[in-house]
Parts: structure tokens; sequence; C-alpha cells
């Protein structure tokens, strides 16, 4: 399992290099560069900018630099692009001398921040409200989907379903104004917008007043907002899955057994019939962090979401890097997650 | 009978319970019999109190306001191009000379008088003493000290650096090209070409070539171009306001901080406001600076916080709604709800705001090379009614260019004819002409018209509205498109199409900075109207430099009326306002300028 695990690693790194340098290829494909303003720019400003952040260099040799900055640490006396002091990326080794590593470089729109302050600051926000929000669509969609196979054809089953239903329909857009009004505007019991959780965390993403109302209060919303959308899907597929597992033989040779209603249930019934459900997870995890952007949007959460977008609108290459290839390891390793809590739940699924 | 000490327990307590009971209601004056033993003998007194009143609630003196969506980019004066930056760089630090936002006539700032040489080109500014650097230092404002320990003042010397620092091309500054216009040796420094190859002692010469010395700590010498009536204006823009020399490039006892300088915990200011906090993406807090002590353009603030957030239109709105801020634009969705509700109505304020919307022509393609075509098209534009049904936040149908309101521009009430108007009769006449020209006899034979806009709802709900106008008028049906905002400015300026959107908003309130910097020859958008008219940029030139206001305005609306009716290069719409809520309990001013002066508003504390 182990040699498994880190094979699968080191493909990560090959797709990782693989999706850097398609990025790379198509943003500068694009019209449009990221000193485009509506009222021009000097030419020799654009000049000195360009120069500044080495965009005056050809192709091949910006992308080595690039590919330089982000895997090599080394020791330098280069002076960091803007004066970092960053603990994790720029380390001071006294005189002029700097430990440098992992260095993902500047933002073109912002002068005081690198791609790196951008990410340890909102990533976390995004990380936490795509939990949370994963976390409220398994608890409202696995509890309702087993309700509803259980209690196949009754109440509980055309109940559940039919929010099932109702929460795949209802996008994002239009759920997430319609709970600020209710509960926001009209009945101000939460704030319409904003977020409790403030840098620094611990971990890297935990954040220090997780068990206070004041992070909550501002996390209920959006949370839910997102959920209910993905616990329709875990919903309809847990229960189309239990539904097949319950008539197979072995439950009835559990049965036969003389075993209880809910361990046949919960230690044979359940336990395969998750097995597609946490297929979903990873890829459902990606899309949740991706699709984030529409929810900051309404509730006003500084998260990752809107870099990802924005950075596209301002051709702000090394923030589209930045965000495209974090993107790209949290769906690799979601995947890798999945894989291994397959072979936990399933004997018959071994790697070697 | 009593004893001593039993009787003024006794009476302790009926005083006590007494005024227990008016704690719960209003104050009453309560009278109560006291037994006291005095000199031996009993007496009794009467003694009236009258409870302290209740402390009224009152509201913290802090205002809530919204940026919009995104980051503040930065509020580095040299680097600050967008109208949040602006905002927090003009509420942090204050010119040489401001501009009063209401009636836009300039008063001194941080220079407090100024004398001009005869040739009107050199100006001595003297600048005000005894004003602070200061920071916020996690509890308090306190001043910043130099490596003796003396406090820094702010001196003529630390605004000659930050005007050489904003031309400095190792700054690369985006708005640094504004000063270019005015002061002598700028451009040489700022347009240097080839910078990094030069030697220090080029560099140097350069930066010394800048015709802005401090003479002595009070004095500052700055020598301008041209004897131009918008010079004062511009050497008090945001980008040449003083900056902290120490802190930017460090000095003994100070460590550089580069391009952090501008980081909370960092920054240092000496305007009306210091920055407090600032979590990006998110908020950004000033405080009052208690070390201000106040000018008369640029007064002590009655406020003593101002905290941002950075939401996006309608969930401003929702706060707003909820009572968590205190003003905040409507979005255009929410305009006809607000105009009905019986108290947002109240609240609702249109006021005007220094931006044009325009169409503008690309008149080297057919048929656009065509004069009668063009003034067709912009007169079968029906500004009033795109204004009352498509955009509804109250603007103003647009005869000309320049936003009246600016200095120098022409008003309605100075020339109601200037420019070009909507009139459906002219426009058919005008088509009628055009076909004559071409010897074309049906608008079949007219060739595509292509109208560009930069993706955007709004944008598009105008371009299909204007469409529909001119098919309506004059049967020609154009062919509407949009591009995402970068490629649309690579293409506007590779190949614009016949017809184009674009807005263009004041850097500085005067006509100059309109009609001269966008569409004479050399200004912004030459390319993209390929328009050049030598009459046009020769009267604009003289225009710049002419002393009478009258005339001045007389020359300006001569030149609007070349450029929207006569070679009808643009099609103006309407100038923009802003549509605005803002709660009782804000006084405040609206700004015609582009940014607020927030240290001359003030809050009602009591809570009804």
């Amino acid at each position: 399992m182990g040699r498994y695990v880190i094979r699968r690693l080191l493909w990560m790194l090959l797709v990782l290099f693989v999706i850097s340098l398609i990025t790379f290829a198509m943003e500068h494909a694009v019209p449009g560069g990221p000193f485009d303003r509506e009222k021009k720019l000097p030419a020799e400003i654009i000049a000195n900018l360009e120069e500044r952040y080495h965009l005056d260099e050809p192709y091949w040799k910006q992308y080595a630099l690039y590919l330089y900055d982000v895997l090599v640490p080394r020791i330098t006396t280069e002076k960091p692009l803007s004066m970092m002091d960053e603990t994790m990326v720029n380390i001071k080794l006294g005189g002029k001398y700097y430990l440098r590593w992992m260095n993902f470089g500047p933002s073109y729109s912002s002068r005081s921040r690198t791609v790196n302050d951008i990410i340890r600051e909102q990533l976390p926000v995004s990380l936490q409200l795509g939990l949370l929000s994963m976390a409220v669509a398994l608890a409202i969609g696995l509890p309702m989907g087993i309700l509803a196979a259980l209690k196949q054809n009754t109440i509980w089953d055309y109940l559940g379903m039919g929010v099932a239903i109702f929460g795949v329909s209802v996008p994002v857009v239009a759920m997430g104004p319609v709970l600020v009004w209710i509960f926001g505007v009209a009945l101000k019991w939460l704030p319409p917008t904003g977020w409790g959780a403030r840098p620094p965390y611990l971990f890297f993403f935990v954040p220090r007043d997780l068990f206070t109302w004041n992070f909550w209060r501002y996390a209920l919303m959006p949370a839910f907002a997102v959920g209910t959308g993905f616990s329709a899907i875990i919903a309809r597929l847990t229960r189309a899955s239990l539904l097949q597992v319950i008539h197979e033989d072995y439950i009835r040779t559990a049965r036969a057994k003389g075993l209880s209603e809910r361990v046949v249930t919960t230690r044979h019934a359940l336990r395969n019939a998750l097995i597609p459900v946490v297929t979903i997870l990873g890829p459902m995890f990606a899309a949740v962090l991706t699709g984030l952007f529409v929810v900051e949007q309404v509730f006003g959460i500084p998260g990752l979401g809107r870099y990802f977008i924005t950075s596209i609108t301002n051709r702000d290459y090394p923030v589209i890097m930045g965000t495209i290839l974090l993107y790209a390891i949290f769906l690799v390793i979601a995947n890798v997650l999945v894989d291994i809590t397959y072979a936990w739940l399933d004997p018959r699924i071994r790697y070697e | 009978m009593l004893s001593k000490k039993w009787s003024v327990l006794v009476a302790a307590l009926l005083v006590g319970t007494t005024l227990l009971t008016a704690c719960g209601g209003a104050p009453q004056v309560v009278t109560v019999e006291v037994t006291k033993v005095v000199a031996g003998e009993t007496v009794v007194e009467v003694v009236t109190a009258t409870p302290p009143p209740p402390p009224k609630e009152m509201r913290p003196n802090v205002l809530h306001l919204n940026f919009g969506p995104g980051d503040v980019p930065t509020i580095d004066p040299a680097l600050s191009t967008d109208t949040s930056s602006v905002q927090v760089v003009d509420d942090i630090t204050v010119g040489l000379t401001r501009l009063n936002e209401v009636s836009l006539l300039l008063e001194p700032g941080m220079a407090e008088s100024w004398t001009v040489s005869d040739d009107g080109l050199t100006y001595t500014f003297k600048v005000r003493q005894g004003i602070p650097w200061v920071r916020w230092n996690g509890s308090a404002v306190e001043e910043v000290l130099d490596c003796e320990g003396n406090v820094r003042y702010v001196t003529a010397n630390d605004f000659e650096y930050g005007i050489k620092r904003t031309g400095n091309p190792g700054t690369a500054s985006d708005y640094a090209y504004v000063l270019g216009f005015a002061i002598k040796g700028f451009n040489e420094l700022n347009g240097a070409a080839g910078w990094s190859d030069l030697t220090d002692e080029e560099k140097q010469a350069l930066v010394d070539g800048v015709a802005v010395k401090a003479l002595d700590a009070s004095t500052l010498e700055v020598t301008f171009t041209t004897p131009a009536v918008y010079n004062l204006n511009i050497i008090g823009l945001w980008v040449a306001h003083a900056q902290p020399k120490w802190i930017i490039e460090g000095d003994d006892c100070t460590e550089a901080r580069g391009d952090r300088w501008t980081e909370p915990g960092f920054n240092q200011s000496y305007g009306p406001f210091v920055l407090k906090e600032w979590i990006h993406d998110s908020s950004l807090t000033v405080v009052k600076n208690t070390l201000w002590p106040g000018i008369e353009s640029s007064p002590v603030p009655q406020i003593d916080e101002i905290q941002w957030s950075m939401l996006d239109a309608s969930p401003a709105f929702a706060e707003y709604e909820a009572g968590n801020l205190d003003s905040t634009g409507v979005p255009i969705a929410d305009i006809d709800r607000v105009k009905a509700d019986p108290v947002l109505s109240q609240e609702l304020t249109i006021a005007p705001s220094g931006c044009t919307y325009y169409y503008g022509f690309n008149t080297s393609k057919p048929p656009m090379d065509n004069v009668h075509m063009r003034r067709a098209l912009s007169h079968a534009l029906d500004r009033q009614g795109l204004v009352d049904n498509v955009t509804k936040g109250g603007q103003e149908p647009a005869q000309w260019f320049c936003r009246p309101g600016m200095a120098g521009c022409p008003t309605m009430e100075s020339h109601p004819d200037a420019g070009i108007k909507s009139d459906a009769e002219a426009a058919k006449a005008e088509l009628k002409a055009y076909m004559d020209d071409m010897g074309f006899t049906s608008v079949d034979q007219i060739p595509e018209i292509v109208l560009m806009y930069n993706t955007s709802e709004g944008h598009k709900r105008i371009a299909e509205a204007i469409a529909e106008m001119w098919k309506e008028t004059l049967g020609i049906q154009v062919t509407v498109t949009n591009q995402e905002w970068k490629v649309y400015l690579v293409t506007l300026q590779e190949d614009s199409p016949q017809v184009w959107r674009l807005g263009w908003c004041l850097d500085y309130p005067d006509a100059n900075n309109w009609t001269r910097e966008v569409m004479a020859i050399g200004g912004h958008e030459e390319t993209a109207t390929q328009w050049r008219n030598e009459t046009f940029t020769a009267l604009l030139e003289q225009a710049a430099v002419e002393a009478d206001p009258v005339t001045r305005q007389d020359m300006y609306a001569q030149a609007e009326t070349i450029l929207c009716y006569e070679d009808a290069a643009i099609i103006p719409i309407y100038w923009y306002t802003m549509v605005n809520v803002t709660k009782p309990y804000v006084n405040r001013t609206y700004s015609q300028h582009g940014h607020e002066s927030h240290e001359k508003w003030s809050l009602n504390l009591e809570l009804e």
C-alpha cells in the first residue's frame, strides 16, 4: 500500500508538470497582456514592467525561470522581488543571504503581495468553506439516502427524493441570496456577508475560533447553500446503491445467520453501498472548491475562488499558474485518498 | 427612641430603596425624611434627591462603507490607479493643493500659499510645518521618530521625493504620465528608454532633471512646462503626495520595506486618517489621526473610524438593508424597488459622477468614413429614452464628451446648443444625405456595421436598445458583438470596429483631461477613432492656457461641437450619476471629483 501511494504521488508530479506546460502555453496564447490598460501606458513604462517581471525573455526561458523558482531550493543573495519577510519561502539566513524555495512568483495586480501570500491567506478560507459544505452535504445526503432506501416506496422515500431534486435544481446563485434575505435581512439572525476566521491559521487551514459561535454564524448559510446541491447527489446515489446491495445474496445470508437488522445494515450493507459514494467524493470536493467563486461573491467571503477568475481577466500569469496548479494538486490528492478509502471499505480491493 | 446608628441606617435604607425604584423608570425627584442626630439632638430633615438620568444609548462613531468586489490593489500613492486605492490615499495623505469636493474649487492643501514667477511657469510653494508623520502602533496613533529620537515632520523634501519616486521608471507607476503633462523634466525621467542599462550617474542625472526642488524644509519650487490653468490641479493629485523615504528605502535606524511599506504595521502617513487594519479581500479600516491639526480644506475628522468592506453590489445592498452598512450604491435591478419604497426612497440620492459613456467611430472604415452617416447614427439615438427605460439611474443625456462640472467644460445652462442632440428627423435627413453621397437607393446597400462592447450585462442591454433605436428610426440593422475586456482593449488599439463602446472618467476635474487627453491628436483614443483634426487640437492647446474662464469655456464648447457634431467622431450618450442610499444618521457631502472627503462627514450618534 505504501509503495502504491508513493507511485501515485510521483504520477502527480508528472501530471502537474504537464498541466503547468499547457497552462503556460494557453495564457500566453490569449491576446492581451497584464499591462494593457484603457488609458494606454507609455511604451517605456510597459518595457520597464516587462523587464521587471521577465516578460521580455523568450517563452522557454520564462517557463524555465518559473520552474526554477518553484522547484529548486537555493541560497541566494538576490533580493526578493518585494521585500518579503515570509517565514516559509524566502528565509533570511543572516547577512544578505536568503534560502529560497517554492516561490510561485509575484502578483502583477498587487505590488505588495506575492502568489504565496495570496494562497497562504485565502486558500484556508476556501478550504474551510469547502470542507464544511462537504460535511453538510454528507450530513444531509447520507441519512436521507439511507432512509429512503430502507423505507423504499414510503413517504420517507418520496419526501427524501423530492427534497433531493429541489436541492440539485436550485442553484447556489438563487439559494444564496434567498437565504441572505430571509436570515440576514428580514430576521437578522445571521450576518448577511463575511467570514468569521482570520489569519493566522492552525495547521495551515484550521481557524483558531473553530468552536465559537462567531465562526459558525458566518459559515452556516454559505455552507448550507453549497451543501444542499451536493447532498442531493449523495442522497440519490446512496439510495440507489443501498437498494442494490440490500437485495444481494450475502445480505440474506447475514439475516439468516440471525444478525439484527441494524448490524446487517451498518456492518454489511452500508460498507458496500458506500463505495460508489466515496468514489464521487474526490471529484466532488474538487468541484466544490472550483465552484466556490459564486458563493464567495454572494456572501462576500475572502476566499481563493475570486482569484481563480480575476487572475485570468487581469492576465496575472503567476496567479493563474498558482491557482491552477493548486487545484490540480487538490484533485490528485483527493483521488488518491478516495482510492485508499476504497481499499479500506472493500477488502477485495488491494493495491500492490 | 432609635439610637443614632439605627436611625442613620434606616434613613440610608429609605433613601437607597427610593433611589432604586427610580432606576427603572424616568428620573424622578424623591423626597425623603432623614433622621439625624446633630449635636446631641435628634433632628428630622427633609432631603430631596434627583437620581442622575440613565445614559442614552449611542451608536459607535464608526462609518461602515463598501468599496466594491475585489481587494484594494495598493495604497501606495505612486502606484494607485483605481478609485478605491485613490480614496484611501486621499484619506490618509494630503496633496499640496486640494480640490473642494463639492464646488471643485482649488484650495490650499499642504501648501499654505504659493507665489508664481512672471512667466507663469515657476511656482514656489510654502509647505505647512508642524504636521507629523504618524503610524498605528497596534493600539493608538503615534508619531514617527527619526534616528535621533525627534519627531519626523512633513517637509518639502518628502514631496520632492514623492514626485521623483512616482516618475522613476523603476517604480513603474501607471499614473505617472499625468504629471508628465505639467512638470518640466518629468517625461525625460519617466519615459527614459532602456532605464536598467543606464549607469547610476545617468539615472541620477535624469532624476535631478525633474524641475521639483526642495529649497529648504518648508519651500518647494516646481517649474511647469506651460502656464496651463490646470497646473495647480495636477500638482495636488495623489501621485504627487509626500512619501516617506526612510521606510521605503530604509535609513540608519529603519529597515527598508520596499514594496511592502503600505502593509499595515509598516505604513506611515500624515493626513486626517491613519491605516489601522487591512485584511486582504475582506476589509480595510482607517482611524482618525488624533495628531492631525486640521486645515481649512481638510478639517479634523468627526468620525473615529471608517471600515470598508469589499462586497459585490448585491450583497452590499443586502448588508445596507440589514443595517450593517451606512451608505452604498443601488444595484440596477433594485432601483425601481428603492424608488417605490417609502423608507428607502427617502434615503436615495442621485448625484452627478465624473464619467461619460460614449460610442466611438472608426472613421476610416466604411460606412463610418462619411460624416453624414456618423451624424445620422448620433441623432437617431434617443438618449432620454435610454436613460429612462434602460439605465434608470437618473443619468443625464449627453450632448458632448466633457462632463459638465469640470473646469472649463460647457454646461447645459451656459451652452444649451453645443454638441449634438437626439433628433429623429435630423437623423433621417442625414441618412438621406449619405445615401445621396454614395448613390445608394436602399438601406440594404449600406456596408455592414459592427457595434462592439466589452462583455458586461449592463453594456449588453444598452447596446441592444440602441441597435433597436437605429433599426426603428433609420432602418439600419447593426451587428452587435462583445469581447472580454483585455481582448477588447487590444482590438481597439489594433483594429477597432466601426462602432465601439467606452467610458471616460476624470483623472482631474478639468476639461483638458477630457477633450484633449482623450480625443485630440496624440490622445488616448486617436488610434481607435482614426480621427485627426488639427483645428480641434490647436484650439484645445490654446484653451489649456487661456486664463479667462468664460473665454475658456467658449473654446471648449466650440471644440465639443467640432468633435460631436461637425465631425461627429464620437456619439456622446450619457453623463454618469451615482445612485446611492445613505442612512439618515450620516451627514455627508457628495463629491464631484471621484473621491469623498470623509473628514467632513459626521454621524448622529444618538439612537432613535
